[in-house]
């Protein structure tokens, strides 16, 4: 007999109990499901739910999901299977759009301060009359341009109306990102003569060589770079031949990756291989590599001339022995890479986040993309490919920032009382500008009697740093309730169009029509229209902007959705989620390469033991999923922590210096600005270098967000890139000294003092051959 | 509805560790916020988790990641221990919790060798309007309960039954069958189907990547407790080569 | 070798009622310290039934913690009753006549301390195991499942618990009745029913006799399952892999002996102390028991020494990791040290002297530290196991006890003080029938050149 374990312990319990009363039996299974009409189980309410398809409102490259919609509630959030950026994937923060639409915390009408600012004390006022102060307040002020309306970079049909809104009224609009991409904009731009970011075809090259950007988790278009990854890895996911046969795994060779940054990030944790290079030299290491190329004859000789300018640069200046000793990459492996990468077609560089946002930063992504055209892969399959221009006339994808020059120009005009009012539109500058810019104190500060600034305007939905210092704030709807669209900005590498629309009717709707929340394009639109500004919109809200704006790629008849009249096609494009034209790929001048601009120096940075990297947070990412809770939940994949600031550092120097997990550190920056978070020592980390999450230390935000942690944007250096004036955000130095403080870092991770360790793969096993 | 026996494929070479899978499923099944306080008292329920493991030391260091969730285990150490039969096993593969019978010994939960029960310490609370969130679906356990991954059970039964009621085959891979953590995770690291459907995903993954050229192992195997969960190992280079 | 201290019936009568027919001094605050406490335990018990097991130290994976511990610490405590009048009883010691009772008495009341620790308390909704478990489902046909080890720990030591009733219950007829005949009104009238018409007819006393004779043989299966059933809630788990051994069953009975046995040492010493019973508890009976402890102390030290080499011989990654953490690791080792010490190192070199067997402060205090060593070495089994489970280092654990759970468990020590301090004001703790038996059995008359004795024994 087969007595397995299972089996033995039914005996024993069935002689133990005694077998006449007893009959060692499983449950009858079906006393456990309740039967009804159809087959129930006890866990299932029956009620009909409804997909509609939208756009993501949590990130800049809003995913296209469908959101599961029951008696007019929002329940989850799925990729849409048919948006060509995510092709039905979807991350952390998309699911966490439904929180945003029910936070507890959400404005739900007009307010105006009662109080000093900040102070939190509101009165809410009806929409009529606040569309009307704003425009009496605006149209008092003489010179226009002393308005600034601050706001993401916004694309789509919003941004066609910010564009009009501020052309006509003749306000200054500037764009502020956190963590600007003004560096790799220009770079694309120097690099390929795109206007657009191009796609990055990861999921059909062979050798991926990517340098700071943490592109699985935060950077550029992750979920869509994820699950190109996917099939990177282990090939494109299981196709249905014709004949019905299933063919899995259709792979070529499994393609290598090796990612270059000063941390290991969950982007360097995937790869093959991490090279830890010193904060500042990616653009050195880049050109290594292309020096071996060169100098081996491996790649593209005419590119290789017309990017030295037929030897004006004199690459043999970044010789691998030559930089080794600066970027902290022995020559050995640097003369690899480059073999690997020229050896392995099609092979696909990309450069980002940390590796641009140094003083040399545009330099850095410029050499970084260069390797593209050594080893020739632009515009083709498996390499850079370039997109095409936006399907809708008048209306681009989003675009690049303000750079941090421009913003710090703003705050010595605000000192100097040049503004007379700040709208802010998801714009969070007293959060994102490091301390030593200033811009808090600028906008508080009075002069001459009054405020510096003496308007402040939010057109946010939820608090935040900046929206709880004004003195008006409109709030908008929540993305899952309101109209909207985008042109994706890095697009599929084909022409694309997302649309967005309400999937519940708005929460506040209850509330009845003055109060509530409202489009922020129909508040623009009213304001406007209550200045008497014509802003040549065609219709009067912004739904009907939109509507005209389908109407032309309604009229071009070709892509994912056609139809015979517009009613038809309008249905069709909201139920897909948008439209697309899969044959409408790039037209436009094919990238040659040309002399680079610049060649990187040595990064500057101050002073300090360590090198501060601070990181987007995969939940809260630079702080703008702050108040959501499941993102404030998410786990850091590499530290497992959540809900708080650490400051990963090197276990064996965290030993040396006496720091123990959860010790409070204290991190000065040669600024004199400083930040307290909790040390997080593990062994993944260069003893040089500290990492910190960005996306904490909040005041005025929601109950999930404010008094928690330590906001490291904000102890940061002003270092700018000499060429972009971009905010050099990885080039700071700190000292870190012990507190004394203790507070437990709210970990998932055992808290055994022993390191989580599979040297013995008895968990995760390791096969050198694909199968 | 019998002779499904639902399974999964993990490919750990796949994953990157996004959580994504994590959070979608903390949506779908509503699983209470994971707050501060819970992570700190070590209470947090992930039901399908991402495991970090570290290998050597800087600057030969790596980090690995892999998901884990219940295994579905055919032969569940979890399930001869429960006094109550709050959780057994299924006709279609499926290690079930049935809340309402669980009276809370944990002695699953320390029975179960890959840690993936979760015990409901206290009474689930959310903000009265994130409450319109929660999928009807799933019940909301209360404190002093079992709970853990069910393979996202409401939605096998939602999916048949409308296949059913609309007289069609209830497609392999089909969105509204695919558990959530499934549907979310982009690299496609995680397969779910019938492994009784000869010509479903993760069956034809497991014909092909089981055996000696195969890549697939079961998590802690020599426990024996026939998993339906089968991994795929992760693809190293320089690795030294794992036992089994 | 023992003295004969020949005390006359109205004597035995007079000094061994002296607690039930006055009122001893310390009594009254003896028993309202022990219900304080026992009373705010059970507080402590309402504010988790309230709030729920979150206001334990609980976690994952430290699901079983103070709780379990307190469980199979009163099981082993139980072990001394069935030890006593059961093993004794049958080997025919002489010595264990005294203090049958008290450890009889002992074992109901650790009994119900371990029903209070573990299903009444550890479970998530105790409501529901209540009403759940017992009585079950039945409408629905779905029996409880008794592949569960919690199906047949509650059996048993259900099971255990009617029979040690019934022990302390046929025993107490005889001492019924002696109360019935010296009180009056209404105690008396409680007595006459209590003591179910005792006479003292020939039959009666044979019935009695053949009772207890025979419920020690029935209940010598129940001893040897008892504890093998609890230590199997442990050694059918995979889960946390220290446990899962097959030695736990004979280990765990020998320790339950070794700890019940101890308790009883102690209790005969407060005896003596608490009612002045020392002629009844002499040096004889110490003695023998300190002898005995030596036999049992060992064999459990060669049972614990088994554990570890089978535990090490395997070299499981986390076997091992679960022994470093308990011995190398600081509070465990610490614990740990002072486990061995107050389990062995310290008690059983003191029992190997004579004088000191025979002192009641050596006796109680060796014998007290036994019953600290084996409540730690069943927290170094649990706790460490449950931390260090398997291969899964990402999910390794720590646990601290909350106030609460520390409260829950003085309460079942109180609980157990309280209910013999009460059953000492109601029923004579020493059986004195017993007592004038043996005395009877030691009389002895000569035929002839012969000394007998002058009754024979049943
Ligand atoms: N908040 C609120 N609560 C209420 C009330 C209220 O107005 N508001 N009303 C109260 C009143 S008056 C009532 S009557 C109760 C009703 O309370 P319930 O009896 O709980 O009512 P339902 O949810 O309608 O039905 C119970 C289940 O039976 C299933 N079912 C349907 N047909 C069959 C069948 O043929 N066989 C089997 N086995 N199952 C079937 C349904 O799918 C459903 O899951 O609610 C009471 N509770
Ligand atoms: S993984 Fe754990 S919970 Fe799931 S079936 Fe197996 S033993 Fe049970
Ligand atoms: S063999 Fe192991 S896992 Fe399987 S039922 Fe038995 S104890 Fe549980
Ligand atoms: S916790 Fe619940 S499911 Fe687990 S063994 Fe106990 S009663 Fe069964
Ligand atoms: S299968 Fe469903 S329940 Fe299980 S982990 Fe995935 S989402 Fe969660
Ligand atoms: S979603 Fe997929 S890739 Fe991301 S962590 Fe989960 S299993 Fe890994």
């Amino acid at each position: 007999m087969d007595l397995t374990r299972r089996k033995f312990l039914t005996l024993v319990g069935g002689s133990a109990a005694g077998a006449v009363l007893f009959q060692a039996c499983g449950v009858p299974e079906a006393e456990l499901i309740v039967e009804a009409p159809v087959e129930m189980p006890e866990d299932m309410v029956t009620g009909i739910d409804n997909w509609y398809a939208t756009l993501c409102p949590n990130c800049s490259s809003q995913e296209g999901i469908v959101v599961r919609v029951m008696e007019g509630r929002a329940k989850k959030v799925e990729g849409n299977v048919d948006y060509p950026i995510n092709q039905g994937k979807h991350g952390v923060r998309c699911e966490a759009a439904v929180q945003g639409l029910y936070h507890p915390d959400r404005v739900s009408a007009p307010l105006v301060r009662l109080g000093a600012r900040g102070e939190g004390r509101w009165e809410e006022i009806s929409w009529t009359d606040a569309i009307a102060r704003l425009a009496h307040s605006l149209g008092q002020i003489e010179d226009r341009s002393s308005i600034v309306l601050a706001t993401e970079p916004v694309g789509g049909h919003l941004g066609k109306v910010v564009e009009r809104f501020a052309s006509h009224t003749g306000v200054r609009h500037m764009g502020y990102e956190t963590l600007e991409e003004t560096n790799l904009r220009t770079s694309m731009k120097q690099v390929y003569g795109l206007d657009d970011m191009p796609d990055f075809d990861i999921g059909n090259t062979g050798y991926l060589l990517t340098f700071g950007a943490d592109f699985l988790s935060t950077w550029g278009s992750p979920i869509r770079y994820a699950r190109a990854y996917g099939s990177f890895r282990q090939g494109a996911d299981a196709v249905r031949g014709d004949d019905g046969t299933l063919y899995i795994n259709l792979k070529r060779q499994r393609g290598t990756h090796v990612h270059v940054e000063p941390r290991l990030s969950t982007t360097a944790a995937s790869a093959d291989e991490w090279v830890y290079v010193n904060p500042g030299w990616e653009g050195h290491v880049a050109l290594a590599i292309a020096s071996v190329i060169v100098e081996q004859g491996l790649g593209d000789s005419a590119a290789a001339a017309a990017m030295t300018g037929n030897g004006a640069i004199d690459l043999s200046r970044y010789a691998p022995e030559r930089i080794a000793a600066g970027a902290g990459v022995s020559a050995e492996r640097l003369r690899k890479i480059a073999e690997d990468f020229a050896g392995h077609p099609p092979a696909l560089a990309i450069g980002g986040g940390s590796a641009g946002a140094h003083s040399n930063g545009l330099a850095n992504l410029n050499a970084i993309y260069s390797l593209n055209h050594l080893v020739g892969s632009v515009g083709k399959p498996g390499g850079v490919v370039p997109n095409p221009a936006s399907p809708v006339r008048d209306v681009t994808g989003s675009p690049a920032a303000s750079p941090y020059r421009e913003w710090r120009g703003l705050v010595d005009d605000m000192r100097a009382g040049n503004v007379s009012a700040l709208m802010v539109h998801r714009a969070n500058p007293v959060y994102g500008m490091p301390d030593t810019a200033g811009f808090r104190e600028a906008l508080l500060g009075r002069g001459g009697g009054g405020f510096n600034v003496p308007l402040i305007v939010s057109f946010s939905g939820m608090m935040d740093d900046t929206s709880s210092l004004a003195d008006l704030v409109l709030p908008e709807n929540h993305g899952l309730e309101d109209w909207g669209d985008d042109v994706p900005n890095p697009g599929p590498g084909y022409q694309a169009f997302g649309l967005r629309q309400p999937v519940v009717r708005p929460f506040f709707e209850g509330r009845g029509v003055h109060l509530g929340t409202r489009n922020f394009g129909d508040v623009l639109m009213g304001v406007a229209q209550t200045m008497e500004v014509d802003l040549g919109l065609e219709g009067e809200s912004f739904k009907d902007v939109l509507e005209a704006g389908v109407e032309g790629l309604f009229a071009r008849d070709r892509g994912s959705v056609r139809a015979h009249d517009f009613r038809s096609f309008w249905n069709g494009v909201l139920q897909r989620g948008g439209w697309w034209d899969t044959t409408a790929a790039y037209s436009g001048p094919a990238p040659s390469p040309s002399q680079l601009e610049t060649t990187p120096d040595a990064p500057a940075t101050g002073s300090g033991q360590f090198a501060l990297v601070p990181y987007p947070s995969i939940g809260i990412t630079d702080g703008r999923g702050a108040h959501l809770p499941w993102l404030q939940a998410v786990s850091d994949p590499i530290t497992t922590a959540s809900w708080q600031t650490w400051v990963e550092i090197n276990l064996a120097r965290a030993e040396e210096m006496g720091i123990k997990e959860g010790d409070v550190l204290k991190l000065t920056a040669s600024n004199g600005r400083s930040i307290e978070a909790l040390a997080y020592p593990h062994p993944g980390i260069s003893p040089d270098v500290v990492a910190v999450p960005m996306g904490q230390g909040h005041t005025g935000g929601g109950q999930y967000e404010n008094g928690r942690g330590a906001n490291v944007m904000s102890v940061l250096d002003t270092v700018e890139d000499a060429s972009t004036g971009a905010l050099a955000w990885a080039a700071t130095r700190v000292n870190v000294a012990k507190t004394g403080g203790w507070t437990r870092v709210p970990r998932f991770e055992n808290t055994a003092p022993d390191l989580a360790t599979d040297e013995d793969q008895h968990i995760i096993k390791l096969t050198t051959k694909d199968s | 509805m019998a002779g499904e026996k639902w399974g999964m494929v993990i490919d750990v070479d796949k994953c990157v560790g996004c959580q994504a899978c994590v959070v979608a499923c903390q949506s779908e099944n509503n699983i209470p916020i994971n707050t501060e306080e819970l992570y700190n008292q070590r209470r947090a329920v992930q039901w399908i988790r991402i495991e970090r493991y570290w290998e050597g030391e800087f600057p030969n260091v790596k980090a690995r990641f892999i998901p884990v969730l219940c295994q579905h285990c055919s032969d569940a150490p979890c399930e001869p221990v429960c006094p109550v039969f709050a959780t057994y096993h299924n006709s279609e593969g499926l290690n079930v919790q049935v809340y309402n019978r669980c009276i809370g010994t944990r002695f699953c939960a320390n029975n179960c060798p890959y840690h993936v029960r979760f015990f409901n310490f206290w009474e689930p609370s959310w903000p009265e309007s994130l409450k319109n969130q929660l999928n009807p679906d799933v019940t909301i356990r209360s404190r002093g309960i079992m709970e853990k991954c069910t393979f996202c059970i409401q939605r096998i039964r939602r999916s048949t039954r409308d296949a059913k009621l609309e007289g069609r085959e209830l497609e392999d891979g089909a969105r509204e069958l695919n558990p959530a953590c499934v549907n979310a995770c982009p690299t496609d690291t995680l397969v779910f189907g019938d492994l009784n459907d000869p010509e479903s995903r993760v069956a034809k993954l497991t014909e092909k990547e089981t055996g000696d050229h195969g890549r697939g192992y079961h998590l802690l195997e020599e426990l024996g407790t026939e998993p339906n969960v089968l991994y795929l190992k992760k693809v190293d280079k320089d690795a030294k080569e794992g036992h089994a | 070798m023992q003295e004969h201290v020949q005390l006359d019936q109205k004597q035995i009568n007079r000094e061994l009622l002296n607690g039930v027919l006055q009122m001893p001094k310390w009594w009254p605050s003896a028993t309202v310290i022990a219900f304080i406490i026992f009373i705010t335990g059970l507080g402590a018990f309402g504010y988790m039934l309230n709030k729920g097991v979150g206001v334990t130290g609980l976690n994952r994976p430290v699901y079983w913690g103070f709780f379990m511990v307190n469980f199979v610490f009163w099981i082993g405590i139980s072990h001394a009753g069935i030890m006593i009048s059961a093993i004794l009883r049958l080997t025919q010691a002489e010595w264990r006549r005294p203090v049958t009772r008290a450890a009889e008495v002992l074992t109901v009341f650790s009994l119900m301390a371990a029903l209070m620790a573990a299903p009444l308390v550890h479970v998530g909704r105790p409501w529901r195991a209540d009403l759940w478990v017992f009585p079950y489902d039945f409408a629905r046909g779905i029996w409880i499942n008794i592949r569960s080890p919690f199906i047949w720990d509650p059996s048993a030591v259900m099971t255990y618990l009617t029979a040690s009733t019934l022990f302390v219950l046929v025993a107490l007829l005889p001492d019924l009745a002696i109360i019935r005949d010296r009180s009056k009104g209404f105690t008396r009238a409680a007595y006459s029913v209590l003591c179910l018409g005792w006479r003292g007819t020939p039959r009666q006393w044979k019935l009695q006799a053949v009772a207890g004779i025979l419920l020690s043989a029935l209940v010598l299966p129940v001893f040897v399952s008892v504890h093998s059933i609890v230590s199997w809630d442990f050694a059918v788990q995979i889960g946390p892999e220290a446990w899962h051994s097959t030695i736990f069953a004979p280990y765990f009975i020998i320790g339950a002996i070794h700890s019940g046995v101890s308790a009883v040492a102690t209790v005969m010493v407060l005896m003596v102390w608490l009612w002045g019973w020392k002629n009844y508890i002499t040096p004889d009976h110490l003695d023998a028991i300190g002898r005995l402890l030596i036999v049992v102390a060992t064999t459990w030290f060669f049972f614990f020494f088994l554990e570890w080499v089978f535990a090490i011989y395997s070299l499981e990654a986390p076997e091992l990791a679960m022994r470093d953490l308990q011995v190398f690791q600081w509070p465990w080792s610490g614990l740990f040290v002072l486990f061995l010490l107050t389990a062995f190192f310290i008690p059983v070199p003191m029992w190997l002297f004579r004088n000191l067997r025979r002192s009641l402060w050596a006796m109680f205090i060796s014998t007290i530290l036994v019953n600290v060593g084996m409540w730690l070495e069943r927290f170094l089994i649990i706790i460490p196991g449950t931390m260090r489970r398997g291969h899964m280092i990402f999910d390794w654990g720590s646990y601290h006890p909350s106030i609460i759970e520390i409260l829950m468990v003085a309460m079942t020590f109180a609980w157990v003080v309280l209910g013999m301090l009460l059953f000492s004001k109601v029923f004579p703790l020493i059986p004195l029938f017993d007592v004038k038996e043996a005395m009877v059995g030691r009389d002895e008359i000569k035929i002839g050149r012969k000394t007998v004795p002058a009754s024979i024994r049943e």
